[in-house]
Formats: C-alpha cells, sequence, structure tokens
C-alpha cells in the first residue's frame, strides 16, 4: 500500500491548516469548498465514477444539492469525473419518454458530459420495449435504471424475465434500485412494501451475461440475508454500489470476508462507487473508502476501474 | 502497515485529512462496541476505525446488563467485569452509560448508584421500546420522575432513543412504533419537568424534519443524528432550527458506518466553530461537571 508521506502529507494541507488555525468563522467547510482536487492530485490518482446520482427533483424534499448545476459542481469537488444519472422523474411519472428525453437534455446541460443519462422503463405502463428501444437507440444511453416498488412491479411480473433478456441482447447495463430512502422516513402516503428480492437468484442465474447493478441494497434484508449475496455473484454478472453499504469498515470488511452482518468474502471487482447523491451526502460514500484499510489499488478499483469495465 | 494512513490523499478526494479530523476533537456519544456479543472482540476492532478517523472518545450505550436478545437490564453478566476493566483501563478513550428501564424504577436507580455514583459511567440511556423496557413505559410516564431525580442529582446525562416510525394502518408518522417506545413529543414533557437536566433526543427523533420543532422550546434537550439514514442538508436544517449548541455527534459503530455519521456534518456549511460544537464540545459542555467528580478533568 503506498501511504503519504511527510513531505506530501504538509503540502497538501498547509491550505487547510491555516484556514483551520485562522480566527472567525473561515471553517473546514470553506476549506473543503475551496480546493480543487485536481490540481493537488498526482497524475496517478484515479478519479471517481459515481453510478448512483439523480437529476430532476426529489418528490418529497427540497434536497441541497437539487439543482443540477450546485450538484455537478459538488461532484467536481470531490475529483468525480463521470457520473451515471438516474431521475427522481422515473418513480412516479408515467410519460417515460418525456422523462428520459427531459433527462438526457438536462445531462447536456450541465457538466460538460460528466453526466451520464441512465433512463427509465417501467414494466406496468404498456409498451415498455419501445421506451427500452428509444433508451437505447435513440438516446444512446450505456443502461437503464428501475425503482422497483416506487413503480409499482416487483421482480415477480410477468415481463421482468423479458426485460432481462432484453437489455441482455443489447449490452446495455441494468441498474435496480432497491431502496431510495429508509421506509421508517416515507411520507406516509408511499407504502411500497418490500421487493421480493428472493426470486433474483434464479431470475439473474437465467441470463448470466447480463450486466446488472444493484443500487442502494444494503439495507434489503434478503439480500444480506444468509449466504444470498454470495451465491448471487456466483451465479450472474452482478456489481453493487456503495451507497448504503453500513457498518464500521463495512467494505473491507467485505473484502475480507468478516462483514459483522453480511455472510460472505466478496471480490473487489464487484463493487463500484455510487453515492446516491443527492439525497445522501456525497461525503458518505467516499469516506467508506477512507474509513477501511484498503490498498491504492482495491480504491482505484472501487472508484474508477470496475465501472470502466461495466460499461466497456 | 501503519492503520493511520490512507493509501490516497483525502485532501485530493475534497475530504478532510486525519490531522484535521483529530483537530476537530470529536466525540462518539453513541458507540455500540459492547452490545450483542459477549467479548471484547467487536469493540477493540472497532476501536481500530475510531482510532483511524481520528475520534477523540467514544461513549459506549450498553454497559450493564445483558446485551444480547432477549436483553436484560438488571442481569449483570461476566462480561459487564471485562466492560468495567475497559472503561478503567481506558478512561481517556472510552466512557460508559448504563441502560435503566422504567418499569423498575428502584432496581434503575440502584444502578445508578452502583456504575454511576461509585463506578467510571456518566450517564443514563432509554431503548427503544421493545428492548429493556419490561412494561412497555415511555420515558414521559412519571415512573421517570426519581430515575431523574437521581440523574440531576449526580449530573448524568440522559440519552432517549427516540424514534417517530411511519407505518400502520392507517398509516401514521409514528403509527410503527413499538409499546413503550418515546417520540419526542415523549421527550418535550419529561424536559417539561425537568429542565435543569440534559437530554438528548437520539436518532433524529426518527424525522429531523418533524422532531426539532417539537423540542425547540426546551433548551436542556440536545438533537442527536445517530442509526438514522444521511440526509443532505439536515444538519443545516436542523441548526437553523435548534442552533449548533444543541447538537451532539454519535458514530453508531459497528452497525453503521463511521462515514455515514461523520457525512453528515461534514455536509453541513457551517463554522469551524459549530463544526466542533456539534462533533463534540457540546457533549463535553454537558458532561464535563460529571466526569470532573470522577477525577477526569475535560478540556470542552
Amino acid at each position: 500500500m503506498k501511504s503519504i508521506d511527510r513531505r506530501t502529507f504538509l503540502k497538501a494541507t498547509t491550505l487547510a491548516t491555516a484556514a483551520l488555525s485562522a480566527p472567525g468563522t473561515y471553517g473546514l467547510a470553506q476549506v473543503v469548498q475551496n480546493r480543487v482536487p485536481s490540481t493537488a492530485a498526482s497524475s496517478g490518482d484515479p478519479w471517481i465514477v459515481d453510478t448512483n446520482v439523480n437529476v430532476l427533483g426529489w418528490p418529497f424534499r427540497h434536497l441541497k444539492y437539487g439543482e443540477t448545476g450546485a450538484l455537478v459542481a459538488k461532484l467536481k469537488k470531490h475529483r468525480v469525473r463521470e457520473a451515471w444519472a438516474g431521475t427522481y422523474e422515473a418513480l412516479f411519472h408515467k410519460d417515460i419518454d418525456g422523462l428520459n428525453t427531459r433527462l438526457v437534455e438536462e445531462c447536456r446541460r450541465h457538466g460538460d458530459g460528466m453526466l451520464v443519462p441512465f433512463g427509465s422503463v417501467n414494466l406496468v405502463w404498456p409498451t415498455w420495449e419501445k421506451r427500452l428501444q428509444i433508451c437505447h437507440e435513440v438516446h444512446r444511453m450505456p443502461g437503464v435504471r428501475i425503482y422497483p416498488g416506487y413503480q409499482p412491479f416487483d421482480f415477480d411480473h410477468p415481463d421482468f424475465p423479458r426485460l432481462l433478456r432484453a437489455v441482455a441482447e443489447r449490452n446495455l447495463i441494468l441498474q435496480i434500485s432497491l431502496q431510495m430512502e429508509d421506509p421508517r422516513v416515507h411520507h406516509p402516503v408511499v407504502q411500497i412494501g418490500t421487493r421480493k428480492s428472493g426470486l433474483l437468484l434464479n431470475l439473474l442465474r437465467e441470463v448470466p451475461h447480463a450486466k446488472i447493478q444493484l443500487l442502494h441494497w444494503g439495507q434489503d434484508s434478503t439480500i444480506r440475508g444468509r449466504n444470498f449475496l454470495p451465491r448471487l455473484l456466483a451465479a450472474a454478472n452482478v456489481f453493487l454500489d456503495i451507497s448504503n453499504l453500513e457498518a464500521t469498515e463495512g467494505l473491507g470488511r467485505m473484502f475480507a470476508g468478516n462483514h459483522w452482518e453480511i455472510e460472505g468474502k466478496f471480490p473487489v471487482e464487484r463493487f463500484l462507487f455510487g453515492s446516491l447523491t443527492p439525497y445522501f451526502p456525497l461525503e458518505c460514500a467516499m469516506l467508506k473508502l477512507f474509513e477501511s484499510t484498503l490498498t491504492r489499488e482495491q480504491m482505484a478499483a472501487v472508484m474508477e476501474g470496475n465501472a470502466h469495465r461495466l460499461r466497456a | 502497515m501503519n492503520l493511520n494512513e490512507f493509501a490516497l490523499s483525502p485532501t485530493v478526494y475534497g475530504l478532510p485529512t486525519r490531522d484535521e479530523l483529530v483537530e476537530l476533537r470529536i466525540w462518539d456519544c453513541h458507540y455500540h462496541g459492547f452490545v450483542r456479543t459477549d467479548n471484547d472482540r467487536k469493540h477493540f476492532e472497532t476501536m481500530r476505525a475510531v482510532e483511524r478517523l481520528g475520534i477523540e472518545r467514544v461513549i459506549a450505550l450498553d454497559i450493564g446488563g445483558d446485551t444480547n436478545p432477549p436483553w436484560n437490564t438488571f442481569i449483570e453478566t461476566e462480561f459487564d467485569r471485562r466492560k468495567l476493566e475497559i472503561l478503567r483501563q481506558y478512561p481517556d478513550k472510552v466512557s460508559g452509560v448504563i441502560r435503566i428501564d422504567p418499569s423498575d424504577p428502584d432496581a434503575s436507580c440502584r444502578k445508578m448508584e452502583k456504575w454511576i455514583r461509585n463506578g467510571p459511567c456518566i450517564g443514563i440511556k432509554y431503548t427503544d421500546g421493545s428492548m429493556n423496557n419490561r412494561d412497555k413505559i415511555p420515558c414521559s410516564h412519571p415512573n421517570n420522575d426519581p430515575i431523574i431525580r437521581m440523574a440531576r442529582e449526580l449530573g448524568a446525562v440522559v440519552y432517549v432513543c427516540a424514534w417517530f416510525l411511519v407505518g400502520g394502518s392507517p398509516c401514521r408518522v409514528d403509527g410503527a412504533n413499538r409499546p413503550g417506545s418515546s417520540t419526542p413529543l415523549d421527550i418535550a414533557r419529561l424536559a417539561q419537568r425537568f429542565p435543569d437536566v440534559p437530554i438528548i433526543c437520539g436518532h433524529s427523533g426518527g424525522e429531523w424534519e418533524l422532531a426539532p420543532d417539537v423540542i425547540e422550546p426546551h433548551r436542556n434537550v440536545y438533537f442527536e443524528f445517530a442509526g438514522s439514514d444521511p440526509h443532505s442538508g439536515s444538519v443545516d436544517y436542523v441548526v437553523k432550527k435548534l442552533g449548533a449548541d444543541r447538537i451532539t455527534w454519535g458514530g453508531h459503530g459497528p452497525s453503521r458506518s463511521y462515514a455515514t455519521e461523520l457525512s453528515k456534518v461534514l455536509d453541513a456549511d457551517l463554522s469551524k466553530t459549530d463544526r466542533m460544537k456539534v462533533l463534540g464540545r457540546n457533549y463535553r459542555r454537558i458532561t464535563a461537571g460529571i466526569f470532573a467528580s470522577k477525577g477526569i478533568k475535560i478540556d470542552v
């Protein structure tokens, strides 16, 4: 593991230390905000591909970085060079073509190409195949994101195997968002229940080459359950984001096979950086990389290498 | 390998360095390294991350009593002796709070005598209604008065697991609360009777957008976010409602990631002074007295 030597450390932290020592209210937030990570970085420092961001308005609250311009600035401040963006509109809207088009336009308008649109399809609205075709052939998206539960279908929906086959044939990434927020804080009008995640094992086994990424899966009791995740990863081409992977040193423990609550030892190649920003603080996923004692190679793989390979 | 070194520089990623975290003097007032176990392995492994992230002190919420299901507040275990040794061996790093049960005020007060007045602990904890609460009594019930009177006499801090848990049919904001669970409304009622006892409303009361208004009139009530999901903007919001002087910080390790809990505060637009208050100074301020009574001088 490459560590930071004293000279590099001192150089990198001079500004921060000076600011922290200064009188008045110039605090850590300002220090962090004033940094330009790309100039402080060496050429070999990995960038970050954030595979789980969303744009266009969370339905239940004004989000601090909810405006796309502010979101992009925040991502850049933390050395995120590419962000796979879904849209909150996909949770409830019926006009799927409309929201996918708005998503594409929003991603074009902000970030100089760093936002990569991941549109959606909704299996319960008729003609979802056509929507998938448009995402792929018109918008040239590398994948689509679905939100079972908010979108009122579960994994036992009769069209779900067809969706899996379709994304596999088109070589699209299918992102499956297992949760958008802790059910304990749902607005009372939102009663989406629990997904039948256990079905994923047999369903995904049938499409072993489909590129599947589970998003915000960390609190799904079935997926966390006894020996489920090792079997799922063995059976299918499944990748995981880290947005709500909990436990102290959780990421390192997944690699070492000694997570307090999730059984199994998992290869670093299956983990992608994903933050659920702007709903979650971007710092949450960022700090997970530093909380565990990871090697530079492990960090780089999660930060960008694995995402590049999945998208290739 | 030095466990306190990072393979990449946090500065490059817009994050504080370990030295900057140390300088913030972080106190984790919600530590679970002793829960659901009967040995010290979980504690010492968790302390590795505590050290790595520059956290100055942890306050364990599970001292005294069996902390394995089915839970028992008043049955002391062999492991309690080990916890006591750890508290005495590391007085500058690990502190403790004991669980009480308002179903039995007398036994709770006896436990406070043993572990707080005559022991190393600095406060009491009300757990969720399903654990350590035989008769399902929330913290607002009159049974609590002798317990809180003793807390006042000892200068002990009072931590309450508080939740608005959405659920039920018809669905309500507290419809999924278990019998005996305390809500922020219970804390407000208790605080009104004991305005001079510091009480921490834990877990952001379940709903950080709703709970602050409930406790705002009670200046002795503090707000803590641990054990709830990190929501961008939440700390900014609560600082605006309650002020930075009324927030404490907890890590909830090892069941939660320290990254999760720290991110809530790093996300907020706070001055260095206010960030330090939230991450530790406020807790030091309300516990300096009881630490002093045990011969431990705290630099607030």
